[in-house]
């Protein structure tokens, strides 16, 4: 069955869509991530225009994020106030970010900085991830206690002005770091068609310090108000959503993303963190290989002519 | 005999009928007339590509050896295109070209090779064939005096133009947007021929502009200019008129209904 969408101007298969945004909500459920570095490679291989898939995706990952941080805020796990300095962080990249697109896809070279930054982020991500937790794995398996964790908390992160007090997270801190992380994760958003969540969790954990529990719903609120202001200035400025891409994809997700968070109980934090390395690593690398492979077509049209 | 044929084209063609050509008796000059069966595409949700046939007759007394032409050209779309340059070991984007007069869809179709049906010269000036459209870079030209002749055009990109011009026409027919078929025509009885023309799903809207043309010894002594409109409707011309004329409405409520739906999800999943 296949269905045209009006933004695209090209026809997908809708079961196939459906089942995309099912695979990759079943993923997101079960790692608790946004799941758009593996869906916006997909949906291009898919034939869908590069800009299109990357604005849309915004509407998607704000849906998504959406119908789990009620759950996370239900259990008091957001903190709201590092969620807001965040995202005002956020919205400062969004902006950027989205004129720094357009200026890229006029120049022609959106491919290449989407191609290089996946190649860069997913792999160092993915690497770093792969390490520790086949690390944790190996200690577990050896019967050895845990490192002791390094509660020296960094100087620069302290010693900054302008410092605010996150109760929920017990820190008190500058907020120059989480609103440049914010900001840096919205450029992302905006570049990638992602939500930034692989790289916002591991930097509020192992760069602002804050208390694991804390760390996935409020990456979660600040992931909801950047993409959905991502996707609004996509859309204004740049007219690439496509809401019936969004809603099939959303139609799948949704469902996946519920079977997914079931699917993670049954496997221990650091197995679930490898198996996602892999899987960051295996993207990162494949969109980084067209960079070096020799192409079969050295010419490329590119979209939006009248820019 | 013709006069029975063109009766039976215009039951075929169903109505609107196109105006009979002159009788045959009356003029000596030949006579090209054509009807499609369909002139208005629409584009909905199940849209993928459409068929539409070409039917036509040429009416000619003195009976010469006749070929048919057929042109047709979709709305202008200006083309981008880059060309992928390995640089310290990494293939990058050059800096994107922009060709000018490209159509948003081509289909030239003849009923035996262009180059046997006409010159070079004729076939140029019609813009028959891909390798005869007018589609040039103008950003990328600039006129200079060179040898003594003033006003020479001189691409910037030199020699290469002829690679970045053949690019185009390539990537549009990989696309299933360019298509050049010399067994395109055929003629189904004395005079009667019918065409078909593809259009795939990634057809632009707008009007397109169908030309069919009479080569008798290499000259066009008949013309005969059709239109043919692909529109959006429905559902899909109205999200993308609202995506597109009053995009931020548009952007904030495709945002609204996502969070929306996300919402609505966790509810119906609430598992305490």
């Amino acid at each position: 069955m296949d269905i045209y969408l009006p933004i695209a101007e090209v026809a997908v298969n809708a079961p196939l869509i459906v089942a995309l945004g099912a695979l990759v909500g079943f993923i997101s459920g079960m790692f608790g991530i946004g799941g758009g570095f593996l869906m916006t490679p997909m949906l291009v291989f898919l034939g869908i225009p590069a800009p299109v898939a990357v604005s849309s995706m915004a509407n998607h990952v704000a849906a998504s994020s959406m119908s789990s941080v009620i759950a996370y805020s239900r259990r008091k796990a957001v903190d709201l106030r590092m969620g807001a300095v965040l995202a005002a962080g956020g919205v400062a990249g969004a902006f950027l970010g989205v004129e720094l697109f357009r200026w890229l896809r006029l120049l022609g070279q959106a491919d290449l900085v989407v191609a290089l930054s996946y190649l860069l982020f997913l792999t160092v991500i993915g690497g770093l991830m792969l390490i520790e937790s086949l690390g944790t794995i190996l200690r577990r398996r050896r019967g050895e206690a845990p490192p002791p964790r390094r509660d020296r908390r960094p100087v620069w992160l302290y010693g900054l002005p302008f410092k605010m007090r996150f109760p929920r997270s017990r820190l008190y801190i500058s907020v120059i770091p989480p609103v440049l992380l914010g900001a840096f994760v919205g450029v992302l958003s905006a570049i990638m068609g992602v939500g930034g969540g692989f790289i916002l969790v591991p930097a509020m954990i192992y760069v602002l310090r804050m208390p694991a529990g804390m760390v996935v719903g409020t990456s979660l609120l600040q992931i909801i108000i950047t993409a959905g202001l991502t996707g609004v200035l996509q859309a204004g400025r740049n007219q690439t959503v496509d809401i019936v891409l969004a809603t099939l994809l959303l139609l799948g997700g949704i469902v996946g993303a519920q079977f997914g968070a079931r699917a993670s109980s049954r496997f221990r934090a650091e197995e679930l963190r490898a198996i996602l390395a892999l899987i960051v690593l295996m993207v990162g690398l494949r969109m980084g290989l067209g960079l070096f492979l020799t192409p079969d077509e050295p010419f490329v049209l590119l979209s939006g002519a009248n820019g | 005999m013709i006069a029975a044929l063109a009766a039976a084209l215009a039951t075929a063609a169903g109505p609107p009928s196109p105006p009979l050509p002159p009788s045959p008796a009356a003029s000596s000059t030949p006579v090209i007339s054509a009807a499609l069966t369909d002139t208005n595409v629409q584009v909905k949700s199940d849209f993928r590509g459409a068929r539409i046939v070409l039917y036509g007759a040429v009416f000619d007394a003195a009976a010469r050896p006749s070929d048919v032409v057929i042109l047709v050209r979709g709305p202008e779309q200006p083309v981008r295109l880059t060309r992928k340059q390995k640089v310290a070991g990494l293939w990058l984007n050059s800096r994107p070209v922009v060709f000018r007069g490209a159509p948003g869809f081509y289909r030239a179709a003849s009923n035996r090779p262009l180059e046997d049906i006409a010159n070079f010269g004729v076939l140029r000036r019609l813009g028959a064939g891909v390798d005869h459209l007018a589609i040039n870079a103008p950003e990328e030209q600039r006129t200079e005096t060179r040898y003594g002749v003033k006003d020479v055009v001189v691409s910037r990109l030199g020699s290469d133009y002829y690679v970045w011009r053949r690019a185009v026409v390539r990537l549009k027919e990989k696309a299933g947007l360019y298509h050049e078929d010399d067994e395109g025509v055929r003629f189904v009885d004395r005079g009667l021929f019918r065409a078909e023309i593809a259009l795939p799903t990634g057809a632009p809207t707008g009007v397109y502009r169908a030309d069919i043309l009479l080569f008798q010894n290499g000259v066009a002594v008949s013309r005969r200019t059709l239109t043919l409109t692909v529109e959006k409707v429905g559902l899909e011309r109205a999200l993308y008129v609202w995506a597109h004329e009053r995009p931020w409405s548009y952007g904030l409520a495709a945002m609204a209904f996502a969070m929306l739906a996300g919402w609505a999800a966790s509810a119906a999943f609430r598992r305490d």
